[in-house]
């Protein structure tokens, strides 16, 4: 049985959870303001807002792309759709959207409106640039964007100058003071906190059963296989360590049920490794990210994950847990074939451990795809360098998309290790790296691209580290 | 003005094929199509499919009570495979079910033997073989043959673009029910009433009168929901044959792999310039990969025929065509219709020609423009011509010389990236070409509280076609935009519609609409001179009021109505428009196939990063020629919109066959512009003083010329690659970062 509440209503049903929370809205609940665009998490004409109970007592929302959500992840949460803006005033967002005509068709329409309310439920400043990443799941076929981009700005207008004047500590009390949301809201926390629903502890998991964390991939490769299988949701166990990102003894963990979101915001993160704020924009799309978790890209053993990729170059290792016993595997060592891994029945990715930079790391990630936001890369690198900034003194180089598993470059680490950097070292260990690859043609390019691809996020790397120390005319074009 | 169905779609009220949900019983069906290109069916066995939970029907060839055609130029569509089957997508059977997952699991259980047959993919191959749908067309204008010898430039070439999905939110369904006497109702997600009604009587045997097409709104069409019925005819012939309403919408992966694209098109070209760099021959050959059937490909083509010189003065030319069939999926109408193939066709062989001879290809481009009264190769002239202006107004905004030469300038500086610029004219006729076609009623009803309902054949699609017939009607009555409503699309309230295409909805539907309000008024302003003793010509209505003899009157809009009425007055009308002048004579390749052209110009601004052959698009900018608007807000939206789809295809939009013609491309490789994608500047501007007397309301049409800007996205990363290096031959479109990156990075 799983209860939750929609928009305004307490639900409670005993639908398989394997099927998607757009499927239960739709079908289950007629509310058909969610749209269906693709099933895959490539439209965001799904989006809908997810609601989570915090220890204070206060609801978190964020924006998901409905489509990719099993309907067990939202047990014990609050559910919003279009209709659950209670259509008896237009809300800011709406009138944003009218204002400046950003809709045409009307189909991507309830997801742009969810969206833009995700951005205000979720972003610190109201930034335009928030706004934008905030829609970067949300395709719309008809305006061009042009007119979408302006309702975002004129949101980002409104509500930093209203942040100027006053601003409640709690966003979801001040944006139902400012209209965004409507008053039922208030409720929702103490309803949520009466909610008999049932968590899940680590110990309910076994090797008969499927873990979910995120499951937008498990989605789209196999929606239907999941309805007759025993699921348990990360996000809903009860250890609080699986869902927190800590700093402790000179490492970073990273807990198994994080999303990626989550720590594409993490202070920590922002402390130690500033440039993945950016660099993890380039993964998905916000209403995935926020439901996509680190630990589900690690086992998905995608030969071209982004943060797998990103992982292998801060020489990341992986808590494995079963039961009541745990052990620790590098994940270098994690991948033994294309999706094959080295975790048993029953075993869970717990933690996820990151050795801490000093002041003498430096670290660059690279991804290019067809469309440069929400593609899957057709190569991506990662490096990480300690160096005197004459020298290279350690360094890890990891490539996706060119074998079939996201490899780490020992060859080429081993090469540059106590080297000059410079142009003529680069290009060497440029060369080593492409004798050492072995891509194949496929829909996100041909190996010969991928080869020489690869080669050249190195080059970048470099070009971006150490700007001073690289001959352009050597590297580009 | 805004489109008021704006908040209806942010509330999420609006109710599009599948949100229908207020009908009992509703039964889902599924379409089991060809796992391969080209095949005889040997066998097929659906009794397994047939026992399945919750499986009402599965229906093939057999079971179709008319005609088992589709084909609607060229009958050579079957709806259901009877024998063989052509492209990867062919439907074979339809399973029907109680719920759409009982239709899926059903669906597996089909056993079919296929003997698989070599297929074609590659349209210069079909050509070679003659699979071809009509004999090659030829048009000669001037003596091209013989001015080859005075050109003191040639260039030779192919251009080549692929395939384009219009990835509509929407998927292509349809909803039908059973109504009483034999009749079917279906709601369709069609452009086409009047067509696919005409298709689905047939596939039922049944005439046209037992077959109700009622369309409400679509989530996006962009031509690709104009000819292909399949869909549509299959969910009537189940609801007709099992008496249950039946939904056949397809999901997205289904629409990707069975849907028409855009087609791609491989061009041969010659073109010939004199020492001042005026063109004095074009030649070109224009192969159509048309696809497994003809669907509507001739019509495009025809399009791509009349378009190959596109916006320039070329007073020899030699045009030929060939609608090429191979094993790909039919490809049908994409917003532009045949016509950007045709522009990259003659803009790659200006861009050689400007390369030979070290010049930006605007300098070529410029010097070239079609002027008043210079003709076009099928005989008409230019008439009230706005290249130049188009031109020469983005060149007192922007400066265009100014901007190549800061291009230049910053190729030269920089080394880890180069910067791209192209212009680009448009120059669009506007008509369907196959003449008959430009014609459209509109019923208009007054209703006693002197509220207006109007039907037209316009089918809305997010183009804000009803605001612009609903603001026409309101004009013409000089009364409340908010007494009007547009009404759905409906074949039993405006027969025989043409499809809302060829950029034509507003156009011929507010003209048939304007018509039956200015024969409502001229009743109502007899009624109104009976009152006050005058003549008809002495009355007038002005914001909802009575004048005679130039003075304002007691008698509002709705008391002369309900005075009307009790007159016995008939306050409906039907009136009916079909655009004059248009002739054209397709054995002389000669005539006035449209009613007037749309111009614009644009300069589109890109950088490329030279390390990993990426780019942005920094900048568009662009006059387009909307004539006098009748909704500024909504051509602004048509022209963004329009401009982003061709960035588009001319960039990331890659859709990939393998060479037996299997879609490699599935929903998670098939890129569309995101929010992100779209450029930082992006400035869009209307050609000021342009009536056009050809259209209603001094207007111009806008769908679809607009969408020509885009294609200058191309040209202008190839001309950052040509900074980087020159001695490669132009890729072929879309230009994605790989092919950019492996024109950098490429051995010769």
């Amino acid at each position: 049985m799983i209860s939750c509440i929609v928009n305004n209503k307490t639900v409670e049903t005993g639908v398989n959870p394997g099927i998607s929370v757009l499927e239960f809205v739709r079908e289950e609940l007629n509310l058909t303001g969610t749209k269906e665009g693709c099933k895959e998490g490539e439209c965001g004409a799904c989006t809908v807002l997810v609601g989570e109970l915090h220890e204070n007592g206060t609801v978190k929302y964020k924006a998901c792309a409905s489509c990719l959500l099993p309907l067990g992840e939202i047990d014990g949460r609050h559910i919003v759709t279009v209709e659950g803006l209670d259509s008896s005033l237009l809300r800011p967002v709406q009138k944003a959207v009218f204002n400046n005509n950003a809709s045409q068709c009307g189909f991507c329409t309830p997801g742009i409106v969810l969206s833009l309310t995700g951005f205000l439920l979720t972003s610190e400043s109201f930034g335009f640039n928030d706004a934008l990443d905030a829609l970067d799941g949300n395709i719309c076929r008809c305006t061009g964007y042009a007119s979408i981009r302006k309702a975002a700005e004129e949101l980002s207008i409104i509500f930093k100058d209203k942040k100027g004047s006053v601003e409640k500590e709690n966003r979801v009390e001040q944006l139902i003071d400012w209209e965004v949301l409507p008053e039922y809201f208030r409720s929702i926390g103490g309803r949520l906190e009466n909610m008999i629903y049932s968590p899940s502890n680590i110990s309910m998991f076994n090797e008969n059963k499927v873990l979910i964390a995120g499951g937008t991939d498990l989605l789209v490769q196999k929606p239907e296989g999941l309805l007759a299988e025993d699921l348990v949701f990360a996000s809903k166990l009860d250890s609080i360590e699986l869902k927190q990102i800590k700093e402790a003894n000179e490492y970073l963990h990273i807990g198994g049920a994080v999303t990626v979101e989550q720590l594409r915001k993490s202070e920590i993160i922002h402390k130690y490794f500033p440039s993945l704020e950016n660099d993890l924009l380039l993964v998905s799309s916000t209403v995935m990210r926020n439901c996509a978790t680190v630990a589900g890209n690690i086992v998905n053993a995608s030969p071209i994950g982004d943060i797998t990729i990103i992982l292998l170059a801060l020489n990341t290792r992986l808590i494995l847990r079963k039961d009541h016993s745990r052990r620790e595997v590098m994940l270098d060592k994690f991948y033994k074939g294309y999706k094959l891994m080295d975790i048993g029945g029953g075993e869970i990715i717990e933690k996820i451990v990151i050795p801490l930079p000093d002041e003498t790391s430096l670290f660059n990630f690279e991804k290019v795809s067809n469309r440069k936001y929400l593609d899957i890369a057709s190569c991506n690198s990662a490096v990480s360098i300690k160096t005197d900034n004459k020298t290279v003194q350690e360094i890890t180089v990891s490539v996706g998309g060119v074998a079939p598993v996201p490899l780490l470059q020992n060859e080429v680490g081993k090469f540059l290790k106590g080297k000059n950097i410079s142009t003529e070292n680069l290009i060497e260990a440029g060369k080593i790296l492409t004798s050492k690859i072995s891509p194949i043609d496929d829909i996100r390019g041909t190996a010969e691209y991928k080869k020489l691809l690869t080669r050249q996020l190195l080059y970048s790397h470099f070009v971006k580290l150490f700007p001073d120390k690289i001959k352009y005319e050597e590297v580009a074009g | 003005m805004k489109n008021s169905d704006m908040l209806m779609h942010i509330k999420g009220k609006s109710v599009f094929i599948d949100d229908i949900r207020d009908i009992a019983n509703i039964h889902h069906g599924v379409i089991f199509t060809s796992p391969v290109p080209k095949g005889i069916i040997k066998k097929l066995d659906v009794k397994k499919a047939e026992q399945a939970d919750g499986v009402a029907a599965v229906f093939t060839y057999k079971d179709v009570p008319g005609e088992n055609q589709i084909g609607h130029i060229i009958q050579d569509q079957p709806l259901l495979a009877e024998d063989s089957v052509n492209f990867v997508g062919d439907p074979i059977a339809l399973v029907v079910a109680e719920t759409r997952r009982q239709a899926d699991n059903a669906l597996k259980l089909i056993e079919i033997e296929i003997e698989e047959l070599e297929p074609v993919s590659d349209p210069r191959e079909a050509y070679g073989k003659g699979e071809l749908l009509v004999p090659p067309r030829l048009m000669c204008f001037g003596e091209t043959d013989e001015v080859w010898d005075k050109c003191e430039t040639i260039v030779e070439g192919t251009a080549e673009s692929g395939a384009q999905e219009h990835f509509y939110l929407e998927t292509q369904g349809a909803l039908s029910l059973p109504i009483e006497d034999g009749k079917v109702k279906v709601f369709a997600s069609s452009q086409a009433p009047g067509g696919f009604q005409h298709t689905i009587a047939e596939v039922l045997g049944v005439p046209m009168h037992l077959v109700e097409i009622d369309i409400k709104r679509l989530g996006g069409a962009f031509g690709g929901k104009e000819s292909c019925a399949t869909w549509a005819a299959l969910s009537a012939m189940a609801a007709k044959i099992l008496d249950v309403p039946v939904k056949v919408v397809l999901n997205r992966k289904e629409d990707i792999q069975n849907s028409p694209k855009r087609h791609p098109y491989i061009t041969d070209y010659k073109l010939g310039l004199d020492s001042e760099g005026k063109i004095l021959a074009y030649e070109v050959m224009l192969y159509q990969n048309s696809g497994a059937y003809a669907d509507i490909s001739l019509p495009v083509l025809e399009r791509s025929f009349l378009h190959a010189v596109s916006s320039y003065k070329i007073p020899n030319a030699k045009i030929r065509t060939a609608a090429c069939r191979t094993n790909i999926v039919p490809n049908g109408a994409f917003r532009g219709f045949g016509v950007p193939q045709s522009v990259f066709a003659i803009e790659s062989a200006i861009f050689k020609a400007a390369e030979v001879l070290g010049l930006h290809p605007s300098e070529l481009q410029k010097k070239n423009l079609i002027h008043e009264a210079d003709p076009f190769p099928y005989g008409m002239a230019a008439e009230n011509c706005n290249a130049e202006k188009c031109w020469n107004s983005l060149d007192s905004k922007y400066n265009i010389e100014n901007r190549i030469e800061y291009v230049k300038e910053y190729n030269e500086k920089n080394v880890l990236t180069k910067k791209g610029i192209a212009v680009q004219p448009v120059c669009f006729g506007v008509s369907f070409t196959q003449t008959a076609l430009n014609q459209a009623g509109a019923l208009v009803h007054i209703y006693t509280d002197g509220s207006l309902s109007v039907s037209t054949g316009a089918v809305e699609m997010g183009q804000g076609v009803n605001l612009k017939i609903a603001q026409i009607a309101a004009e013409e009555l000089s009364v409340d935009l908010k007494r009007i409503k547009v009404e759905t699309t409906n074949t039993t309230r405006v027969a025989n519609a043409s499809p809302t295409a060829a950029s034509t909805g507003a156009d011929l539907n507010g003209m048939a609409a304007k018509m039956a309000c200015s024969e409502l008024l001229k009743r109502l302003k007899k009624v109104a001179a009976e009152i006050f003793s005058v003549k008809r010509e002495k009355i007038e209505i002005r914001d909802e009021t009575v004048y005679a003899g130039g003075r304002e009157t007691d008698i509002t809009w709705e008391k002369l109505v309900n005075t009307a009425y009790w007159e016995k007055t008939d306050l409906s009308c039907h009136a009916f428009y079909a655009t004059p002048l248009l002739k054209f004579d397709r054995d002389k390749e000669w005539g006035r196939p449209f009613a007037y052209h749309a111009y614009g110009t644009s300069l589109i601004e890109v950088t490329l990063d030279c390390i990993k052959g990426t780019y942005k698009i920094d900048s568009v900018d662009l006059v387009h020629d909307v004539g006098n608007s009748i909704n500024e807000e909504l051509d602004e939206g048509q022209i963004e919109g329009a401009v982003v789809q061709a960035l588009g295809w001319s960039t990331i939009e890659n859709m990939v066959f393998d060479e037996k013609g299997n879609m490699l491309t599935s929903t998670n490789s098939y890129k569309v512009p995101d929010i992100k994608f779209l450029p930082e500047k992006f400035n869009v501007h209307f050609l000021e003083n342009a009536p056009n007397p050809y259209a209603v309301s001094n207007s111009k049409a806008v769908g679809e010329p607009p969408l020509i800007h885009g294609c200058g996205a191309y040209f202008a990363i190839l001309n950052a690659l040509t900074a980087v290096r020159k001695d490669k031959e132009m890729p072929s479109l879309p230009l994605t970062p790989e092919k950019a990156f492996m024109y950098i990075y490429e051995k010769e």
